[in-house]
């Protein structure tokens, strides 16, 4: 290490390799690039909760209904594997798999992949503190193996894949820090328009929020 | 209930609808007893915002009383008399653990339409828009208030609704433009639109502890307020005035320590540019008429600060960017951080130092209110600040 700069009172130790891919050698790499078949999404939040409070929820596999979007129930089939069933808002889609957990770090990562079904899919998830310890950085990193089943998820939840993700990574984060997720579905509204639908497609209103109750971390 | 709904561009009407109920566990279902019109509202009218959609609810200055609440709201209970602030927070993330409520990353449901123009994401706001979370606002008898353990004030005097309800936008709004424009004692102010923002960051200058106070408007009645409570006028409508040259006059030759910008994305200009940005605006080139901040920054003195209550919402063409660097000013603005000014500027009510109410020239019913907000945007019958009494036939 250089001895040029000798005053940073807070500084962190130059990461060598940070949380799922995201620091090399102290520098930024980018998410994996979408080829091959295989589309990535990466995505982190700043959930102010305690770290092992975060990964318990996530860990929590049957309740993660509350939280991810159109997953109607996950169940448990085996001491790390289970079963998931995802349902468009209409009731008139719905994909099932199973899927299975590959690495359980207790209090700071999990990592998972599917196992057979109509999803192709993996990912993990990673909890540490921010740098200077302020709030709890949750990353997550997920991959889908395009194809017929990967079509058939999209139009499920009228999001891309990636997005999804990301929704419920906000979800997550809501719920774990104020013991709710936002939401304007069932509030009184006038007359829609001839477009209104299309709105509704476009604003993401159409896939229905998670239900989120009674399960804040702090 | 009945609520005022957005039907498009100038377009509001009043329609039954169903009543709100609770729907998330920090929530409160409130009987809505005054709300306001608000000059933003009035951007809405105008088609200004995008992601509005037929039939939103408008409204985002409203008090009332409490019918109900959600299981995890403690802090109020059936019958209590409430004023709500128009941004939602959470109180627990990031954002609000630094008070800037109007940042919170729990309230918007469509965080991502938001992302995708500004690359985060602040709080949802009432009768705002989709982007902005497409709650239903407050300008009906009823309305839903998410996070009701966090953002109203309890208020249990007596003062009337009147005197209470700008607590919800335009008082904090104000008072937060003229804290953001750092004014000293003994300052010199110049206020850019005279309207209610505009009134209330005079109001807040001189509480503030400004020396003087020059108010820019066009219309009478708006210059007059502002003269009631102290401003010196200026009407840059009226033949011959400039009004770089009358702020360099009015402050011997110096210019004003602090100009706030209570105009926004509207802007009006007597001069040549205001043809330019409504030609650019019309074609889409710009998103929001800017002459008044370009003035501002023009306008404010070496090392002053430019403070911008004033709504935009997107591209702004020709600023004077070289005059802002060369004269190494400060900039600040953005949506209030209603929850820090709340409790202080109700204290200031009651202690007597201002009367809010002071601003309004109409009172109406719901069913006036698609009229006025005709009436108010055409700047005719002399409005200032238009209330409306949800109930009253």
């Amino acid at each position: 290490m250089s001895k040029v700069l000798n005053e940073k009172p807070n500084a962190e130790q130059l990461p060598t390799v940070g949380t799922v891919g995201i620091i090399v050698d102290g520098h930024y790499a980018p998410p994996p690039e979408d080829k091959d078949g295989k589309t990535w999404v990466r995505t982190s939040a700043l959930v102010h909760a305690d770290t092992r409070a975060l990964y318990e929820i996530w860990r929590d596999t049957e309740n993660i209904p509350l939280w991810q979007e159109q997953i109607v129930r996950v169940t448990r089939t085996g001491e790390t594997t289970s079963h998931w069933v995802m349902q468009s808002a209409d009731k008139s889609k719905t994909i099932e798999w199973d899927s299975e957990i590959l690495a359980d770090e207790p209090g700071h990562r999990i990592a998972w992949r599917s196992i057979g079904g109509e999803s192709n899919n993996a990912g993990e998830v990673v909890f540490e503190p921010s740098p200077g310890s302020r709030a709890t950085m949750v990353t997550v990193l997920q991959e889908f193996r395009m194809g017929k089943f990967t079509s058939l998820w999209e139009s499920i939840p009228g999001r891309n894949p990636k997005q999804a993700v990301i929704e419920n990574l906000r979800h997550f984060k809501a719920l774990a820090e104020t013991g709710e997720i936002p939401r304007t579905e069932g509030q009184p509204h006038g007359p829609r328009g001839k477009i209104a639908d299309t709105k509704r497609s476009l604003y993401g209103e159409k896939i229905t929020t998670p239900p989120g109750l009674n399960r804040k971390a702090s | 209930m009945k609520a005022l709904c957005w039907m498009g561009s100038s377009k509001v009407e009043v329609h039954t609808v169903s009543d709100p109920t609770i729907l998330n566990p920090h929530d409160a279902i409130i009987k809505v007893t005054r709300t306001a019109i608000c000059g933003s509202d009035l951007h809405l009218f105008d088609g200004f915002i995008p992601t509005m959609e037929e039939g939103d609810i408008l409204g985002h200055e409203f008090m009332g009383i409490v019918e109900e609440v959600g299981k995890d709201v403690n802090n109020l209970q059936r019958g209590d008399r409430i004023v709500v602030p128009f941004t939602i927070a959470c109180g627990n993330c990031e954002f609000c653990r630094k008070k800037i409520w109007s940042a919170c990353d729990n309230t918007n449901p469509n965080a991502h339409l938001m992302e995708a123009a500004y690359g985060y994401s602040g709080s949802g706001l009432f009768g705002y828009s989709h982007m902005m979370g497409g709650y239903a606002g407050g300008q009906a008898q009823y309305v839903r208030v998410p996070f009701a353990n966090v953002g109203p004030l309890k208020i249990e005097s007596d003062l009337p609704d009147e005197k209470v309800l700008f607590l919800s936008d335009i008082f904090p709004t104000g008072f937060m433009a003229a804290e953001n424009a750092q004014i000293q004692e003994n300052d010199i102010v110049a206020v850019w639109g005279c309207g209610p923002v505009g009134q209330f960051s005079i109001a807040s200058a001189f509480m503030l502890g400004a020396a003087r106070v020059i108010a820019i408007d066009r219309f009478p009645e708006r210059l007059e307020l502002a003269r009631s409570i102290g401003a010196v006028t200026v009407d840059y409508s009226e033949e011959d005035v400039s009004v770089l040259t009358a702020l360099k006059d009015l402050t011997g030759g110096v210019g004003p320590d602090s100009c706030i910008d209570a105009v926004g994305l509207e802007a009006h200009s007597a001069q040549l540019q205001g043809m330019y940005d409504k030609v650019k605006t019309a074609l889409m080139l710009e998103t929001d008429r800017s002459s008044v901040l370009r003035q501002a920054i023009q306008g404010v003195r070496k090392g002053g600060t430019v403070s911008i209550p004033g709504v935009y919402g997107g591209l702004l063409d020709k600023m004077p960017f070289g005059a802002a660097f060369g004269k190494g000013i400060t900039m600040k603005m953005g949506q209030t951080n209603m929850h820090n000014y709340m409790k202080p500027l109700f204290a200031r009510i009651e202690k007597g130092q201002i009367d809010p109410s002071y601003i309004i020239s109409h009172r109406i019913t719901l069913d006036e209110a698609p009229d006025m907000y005709k009436v108010w945007r055409d700047k005719k019958q002399n409005v200032t600040k238009i209330v409306i009494d949800p109930w009253a036939a």
